[in-house]
């Protein structure tokens, strides 16, 4: 096999070993319940950055409400399974698909909407979620929250050990951010760039600018609906606290720090402020200072983020074989 | 191919566009020239759906488009470029152009995560044929805001004959380049007229029109003052004294 066929493949091969066979066997190794709590955030919170990317990073909406739908995502799920009794297999994707129902219904009326006017809206949107989870107390429970307690429960078999829930949650986020590279790099993914650069430009070679925008929230929000429900199962307690503006904000900070436009600049970006936080634990409230120092240096130093649009759509071109196979005179050009 | 029957454009009290009714045939390369102010722009804004109409009818290939937005008209085959040159600058030159056919070949999400790369082929290869066609091969993954200015300016086209429209209309595609590159430019879309492309042009330069335009539309005040070819068009009084405000 030629080195050009060969390295696509191995840097697949290699991000798989690490999630699936290295970082769990470390985990299982060193047998910390924290450390397995940290590791499932950073990974709800990829997904969320993830997500969020898509419409911020690639399609140009600021969004600030982000979390409103992740937050939704967590209800679903948690008071499906708190009052009905509704567990993991049917649980998750009625989040997704609720989270999604929910932002289709609230684009209708804002996709129209076009920068400042739109980041308000969403703003505005962030905050009433909120405050019907907060005081909906009849269905919500509010302040006091909801408490889960089944666990993952996958087609009738019960996930209770910290490992197998790893691979679970894992599994369902690689899952969807593969879900998410593939909408990012390919040419639908290219018409999104097109909003984000010039829409009415779109609008004049054929680009259905509106309907673009209403399916990028929507799929977005159904991810986020995902990382929520992720994120009731796993800590098995949602409470309203979880899903304010300052954590939209924190989803947003992954984006720009990560990279707009890039996948994996916001992979990298919600590992970068999960983690830190954690790392500096012992420096004590410090550490505060210290996370926004470094947003602020990265910001400043880096303006395209940690692995920019330009150098991340190459790297997926090169390394992830997504390229357009029949490119004259082999140049990575195009989407497969 | 494009009839244009008594439209109005009123801005307020201002009279943008005002019943002016043409047509353009099937092959032909029709220049729409007019002094400062005439409503060239809000014209073809009209024609491509970005101006809706205060009264009158468009229709395209027997298709009434007045009405319809941009994207839908565009859909139908008819391609416009901008006066003030816009490209996707945080983009590559061949994603520029591949947005084009992606309007045209049409991509679902659906489609981007599940489906083969048939669909993605067929774009990525009439992407590269409208690459070729504009000489921007050698550049594909250069970002298009590092491009020369006169560069974009075939991008721009490329991007629109990614679509493979029937009709292209261009917004003065000779605004900002020089005389050798005008020339260039000209010569440019003669040979795609010669393929069979039906071409209609803005222009302020009027060596340029009067040079290849097979039938020049001259506006004033939004009002159409001549329709014919360029040697007449040049000694037409009306058109002279719009041009010179020459008083008789």
């Amino acid at each position: 096999m030629s080195r050009e066929l060969l390295m696509p493949r191995l840097s697949k091969v290699a991000m798989l070993i690490v999630l699936f066979g290295l970082l769990p066997a470390l985990l299982a190794w060193l047998d910390k319940g924290y450390l397995y709590q940290v590791v499932t955030v950073t990974l709800i919170f990829a997904l969320l950055a993830g997500s969020l990317h898509l419409i911020t990073g690639v399609a140009g909406l600021l969004h600030l409400g982000h979390a409103a739908f992740y937050g939704i995502g967590a209800y679903i799920a948690a008071l499906l399974g708190s009052d009905y009794g509704i567990g993991f297999t049917i649980g998750l994707p009625l989040a997704g698909l609720g989270a999604a129902l929910i932002a289709f219904i609230v684009a209708l009326p804002t996709m129209r909407l076009v920068s400042i006017y739109f980041a308000v809206a969403t703003l505005g949107i962030g905050q009433m979620v909120h405050l019907v989870l907060q005081n909906w107390v009849e269905v919500t429970k509010g302040p006091n929250g909801v408490l889960l307690f089944s666990g993952i429960d996958l087609f009738g078999f019960t996930i209770d050990d910290a490992i197998g829930t790893y691979f679970v949650v894992a599994a369902i986020v690689s899952l969807s951010i593969w879900v998410i590279h593939r909408l990012s790099h390919s040419y639908y993914g290219n018409a999104l760039r097109s909003l984000r650069e010039d829409d009415q430009c779109a609008d004049a070679i054929g680009i259905n600018t509106t309907r673009l925008k209403m399916e990028v929230f929507t799929i977005a929000s159904f991810f986020a609906g995902i990382a929520g429900a992720l994120w009731a199962y796993t800590t098995q307690y949602v409470s309203p606290a979880d899903f304010d503006f300052a954590e939209s904000i924190l989803i947003l900070a992954m984006v720009v720090v990560g990279g707009l436009g890039s996948l994996p600049g916001a992979i990298i970006g919600a590992v970068l402020l999960i983690l830190l936080p954690e790392v500096l634990r012992g420096v004590g409230d410090i550490r505060n200072i210290i996370v926004g120092g470094v947003m602020f240096a990265s910001i400043l130093f880096l303006p395209k983020g940690l692995f920019g649009e330009v150098s991340a759509l190459n790297f997926v071109r090169r390394q992830l074989d997504s390229a357009w196979r029949d490119a004259p005179q082999k140049r990575k050009v195009g989407w497969k | 191919m494009l009839e244009i029957r008594d439209v109005s454009r009123h801005f307020g009290g201002l009279k943008a566009v005002d019943a002016v009714s043409t047509s353009v045939n099937q092959g032909e390369l029709v220049g729409l020239i007019g002094p400062n102010g005439a409503g060239k722009t809000t014209l073809f804004n009209l024609i491509s759906g970005f101006t809706p109409v205060t009264s009158g009818e468009i229709r395209y290939k027997g298709q009434t488009i007045s009405g319809l937005k941009p994207f839908a008209i565009a859909s139908l085959g008819l391609s416009r470029t901008f006066q003030n040159l816009r490209v996707f600058p945080n983009m590559t030159v061949f994603d520029n152009v591949s947005v084009g056919a992606v309007g045209a070949i049409g991509q679902s999400a659906f489609q981007a995560v599940f489906a083969g790369s048939k669909r993605a082929n067929r774009i990525s290869e009439r992407t590269w044929e409208a690459l070729e066609r504009v000489n921007l091969a050698d550049q594909a993954n250069d970002l298009a805001a590092n491009l020369a200015y006169g560069k974009r300016k075939y991008l721009e086209i490329g991007r629109a004959l990614a679509m493979q429209p029937d009709l292209l209309i261009l917004d003065e595609p000779a605004a900002g380049l020089n005389d050798s590159e005008t020339a260039d430019l000209s010569r440019f879309i003669e040979e795609l007229h010669g393929e069979g492309l039906t071409i209609m042009l803005v222009e302020h330069d009027m060596t340029l029109v009067m040079r290849i335009c097979q039938r020049v539309v001259v506006l004033a005040s939004g009002q159409k003052i001549a329709d014919a070819e360029p040697a007449i068009v040049r000694r037409d009084p009306q058109v002279l004294e719009a041009y010179l405000g020459v008083d008789e």
